[in-house]
């Protein structure tokens, strides 16, 4: 098991599900580090990098301030392409409230690994699992 | 009459006779017991040997024995005697002439009939029975003596004749009036009833109430054995009984009794001719439909229900008597069934309005919510999704805790049950908003793959569902995505409403209607049917049969996505028992374009045998392209394009993609579905296929997918 290897940036603008779902990846056994927009985001994803110590997996709302602090439905697809720009491989989890198959195949189009929709039942954990134990 | 007597005791004889005579016949006012005693009061007073009147036909005619003395009278009233006016006879020349005649040796008069019931008379008297001008008949009076009349007699016999022709007048005028009297006063009271009735009904505003109630007042009100309320079925071909009295007529609703409208039957019969009709003797009648639950029938008459010149139905009165009903009755029963027929309608179309309102409210309430989805399932998902992690990491750590202080571990785990069925709620309301809020996209869809699919996905057991499509059924517009929304959620109300039935079954039927305007898809189970006082509260958002455990939205849901496509959704209860949901999905109607498909590829279609699947290899095929259909994993390099159906009844697709990806062929995988889900499409792009796309229901459709 390469968990406690795994070091996960999540980014989401709602404070409690920020929290929630650091306190079940952190339980799970992940390094969990938060930010509260895509920009935030991609300070704390440069800076993970310039301290040699970059992200395994980026789990980013899609619905969040956007890189330049604007309310943005794409914040996170234009996050998304940001970090894969630098970092091609690694794999990001669109998070939504939406379920919509359009946007998600975008999504994934753009590079994302998974879209998981908020509130259903399939768990994120397993989700992540799923990424590095396919 | 003594012979040996002066003229003028025997003028005062026969004149104190007659007196006698008209004091007692005067004072009998029934025409027959007048009749029946008159010539006994005569042959008594006279000392006649017979008395016999005859009275005129209705034609004058004919002089008709309708008394005469003795046995020999009755029997000549039981032969039909009649005699001609203006005849031969002494009565027809009474008649004729108006006059009296004497026939004093009755062996020699050539006038006299020779009469072989009264053969010792001897002498005979005929005298006209006058009112005025008219002569209404002849009284005879015959002797057994010869010359026992004299030119004498006539005046004072004639008198007596005249005053017994006003006796038999005045009491005919009698009872004419009695009869007269007696038509009045059912006239009255039938019209007094027809006022109760129309009373009754008219302060009865509630369609079902006045429907139910309205076969007791008509009963109550006319004393009627039977009363029972039919209207004419959507397309005007039934009359549907839709109300009875009593257990016959609950027996009958019970058992959907309807007529057909122009059929035999009396019902079918008053409406097809908006007459009313009456069977005197029901078990005669040709038209009387034989009602066993009716045995005691003996008269019943028909009667249409109509509002201005449209029928609405009929009303069947019956009674246990024979010839209860007259044709003076139709007029105040009409006039009865009229008022009924406009009650029926001002509150039917007072239902309506209702209907409407409630419509109108529960699509307001819920276009509400579905305006405010967007927001709201942002809102939702990101409030609910802390609760449900949070409601979990709390359950490990009290599994931790358990064994120092049990009881408040298991009290602690009791309210975490409920948090999280409450956010389950909640997420189900998200689940619920999230179809209807999106734009639709209709496109001609074949609703039969549709269901199927639908069904597959629910995971339903194999055999539980059973399935009817007419073959002519044509494609549908609709978003199929949406169309298998409404479909999962009728399928698993049905599938919950089997839980604990004794037989468990559920039926889909599939065709075209309204003259192929529509695809009438038909969801029918074998449960416990709804209850009639949900009927009508079904739709509405958030109410719930199913108790606290459901959101209540699914329906609502159903009538959003419909009303989406112009297409509708009603539900209703089944004879026999079970629900049965209907939906109506506007047919595609246009040409389909003409569309030039690739060719020359080899095609593996992996698929159940379906509708879908021989329509897309037929159409494959006939493009000139090579096709094969499997459900199991095949050596994929020996294909151009591999098309997998995401919902298969026979066999795993994730297994079947999983292997085929596997064996490197994701690039020219395409899976199809008639419902995207967006875990279900990443999750199978992740996986590797070209794409995941919606299902092509046309031939343009199929050639953009290639």
């Amino acid at each position: 098991m390469v968990k406690d290897a795994i070091k996960i940036l999540l980014v989401d603008d709602e404070p409690l599900v920020l929290r929630s779902m650091e306190k079940t990846l952190l339980r799970a056994g992940f390094d969990v580090e938060t930010a509260g927009s895509a920009r935030a985001g991609r300070f704390r994803f440069e800076e993970a990098r310039t301290d040699q110590a970059p992200f395994d997996l980026a789990i980013l709302d899609l619905h969040m301030p956007n890189l330049n602090d604007q309310d943005d439905p794409n914040a996170g697809l234009q996050l998304l392409s940001v970090l894969l720009a630098v970092e091609p491989t690694l794999p990001v989890i669109v998070l939504s409230a939406f379920d919509e198959v359009s946007r998600a195949k975008e999504a994934v189009a753009r590079g994302a690994r998974a879209y998981f929709v908020k509130g259903r039942e399939a768990g994120l954990v397993e989700i992540v699992n799923e990424i590095f134990n396919p | 009459m003594p012979q040996n007597t002066t003229i003028a005791e025997r003028r005062a004889a026969l004149l104190h006779a007659g007196a006698q005579v008209s004091r007692r016949v005067i004072s009998i006012l029934d025409p027959e017991e007048l009749l029946q005693q008159v010539v006994d009061i005569i042959c008594d007073e006279f000392g006649f040997y017979y008395a016999g009147v005859f009275l005129l036909d209705e034609t004058r005619e004919w002089a008709i024995l309708r008394t005469g003395r003795g046995a020999a009278g009755a029997q000549m009233v039981a032969a039909g005697h009649k005699l001609k006016v203006g005849g031969l006879s002494m009565i027809g020349v009474a008649t004729g002439q108006r006059r009296a005649l004497i026939a004093l040796d009755v062996g020699e008069e050539p006038v006299h009939f020779k009469n072989p019931y009264l053969p010792l008379t001897r002498s005979e008297m005929a005298l006209p029975l006058c009112v005025g001008d008219q002569v209404i008949g002849a009284l005879t009076v015959q002797s057994t003596e010869e010359a026992a009349f004299t030119e004498d007699d006539i005046t004072a016999l004639q008198a007596m004749a005249d005053q017994l022709a006003i006796a038999i007048h005045n009491a005919r005028l009698y009872a004419q009036n009695r009869h007269l009297l007696a038509q009045a006063e059912r006239r009255a009271r039938l019209l007094a009833a027809a006022a109760q009735v129309g009373r009754d009904v008219t302060s009865i505003l509630d369609w079902h109430a006045l429907i139910n109630e309205t076969v007791d007042i008509i009963c109550d009100a006319y004393g009627f054995y039977y009363a029972g309320v039919f209207l004419l079925d959507e397309l005007g071909e039934w009359a549907v009984l839709r109300a009875g009295r009593g257990e016959a007529g609950a027996r009958m609703l019970m058992a959907g009794h309807k007529l057909k409208v122009g059929g035999i039957s009396m019902i079918g019969t008053a409406i097809s001719q908006r007459r009313a009709l009456i069977a005197l003797d029901v078990g005669e009648e040709p038209v009387h439909f034989k009602n066993p639950y009716l045995p005691l029938t003996r008269s019943e008459m028909a009667l249409p229900l109509l509002v201005g010149d449209r029928v609405i139905g009929a009303l069947t009165v019956q009674s246990v008597e024979e010839a209860a009903f007259s044709e003076e009755d139709i007029a105040s029963l009409q006039a009865m069934a009229d008022q009924l027929a406009i009650a029926l309608d001002n509150a039917r179309l007072l239902r309506d309005l209702e209907v409407a309102h409630a419509e109108l409210l529960r699509t307001k309430t819920f276009e509400a919510l579905a305006t405010a989805t967007l927001e709201a399932i942002h809102w939702i998902g990101n409030k609910a999704l802390p609760v449900s992690s949070s409601v979990a990491r709390l359950r490990t750590d009290l599994a931790a805790l358990a064994s120092a202080d049990p009881e408040r571990v298991a009290s602690m785990q009791e309210d975490l049950t409920m948090i999280e069925e409450s956010v389950r709620l909640i997420l189900a309301v998200q689940e619920h908003l999230i179809g209807p809020a999106r734009e639709q996209q209709p496109r001609p869809t074949l609703v039969e793959d549709v269901v199927k699919d639908t069904v597959a996905r629910l995971g339903l057991p194999a055999g539980l569902v059973q399935y009817t499509v007419a073959e002519n059924t044509p494609l549908a517009i609709a978003d199929s995505t949406q169309l298998g929304r409404a479909c999962g959620y009728i399928l698993q109300n049905a599938v919950e409403a089997l839980v604990g039935a004794p037989r468990q079954e559920i039926r889909v039927e599939i065709a075209p209607t309204n003259e192929g305007r529509f695809v009438d898809i038909r969801i029918m189970d074998t449960g416990p049917g709804i209850p009639e006082a949900e009927l009508d509260k079904l739709w509405a958002a958030f109410h719930s049969t199913k108790g606290a455990t459901h959101a209540g939205l699914g329906l609502s849901a159903c009538v959003q996505i419909l009303r989406q496509i112009d297409g509708q959704i009603t539900a209703r209860n089944v004879p026999g028992g079970g629900a049965l949901f209907e939906m109506l999905i506007p047919a595609f109607s246009g040409e389909l374009p003409m569309t030039t498909l690739p060719h020359g590829r080899s095609i593996l279609l992996v698929d159940d045998d379906d509708a879908w699947s021989r329509w897309a290899a037929a159409t494959l095929s006939g493009a000139g392209n090579q096709v094969a259909r499997v459900t199991e994993a095949v050596e994929p390099a020996a294909y151009d394009l591999i098309l997998v159906d995401d919902a298969l009844e026979t066999a795993d697709s994730t297994a079947l993609v999983k292997q085929l990806t596997a064996a490197g062929a994701g690039g020219k995988l395409i899976v199809v579905a008639s419902y995207l889900r967006v875990e279900r499409t990443t999750a199978l792009l992740q996986r590797g296929v070209r794409d995941v796309v919606l299902k092509p229901y046309t031939p343009a459709a199929l050639a953009g997918l290639l």
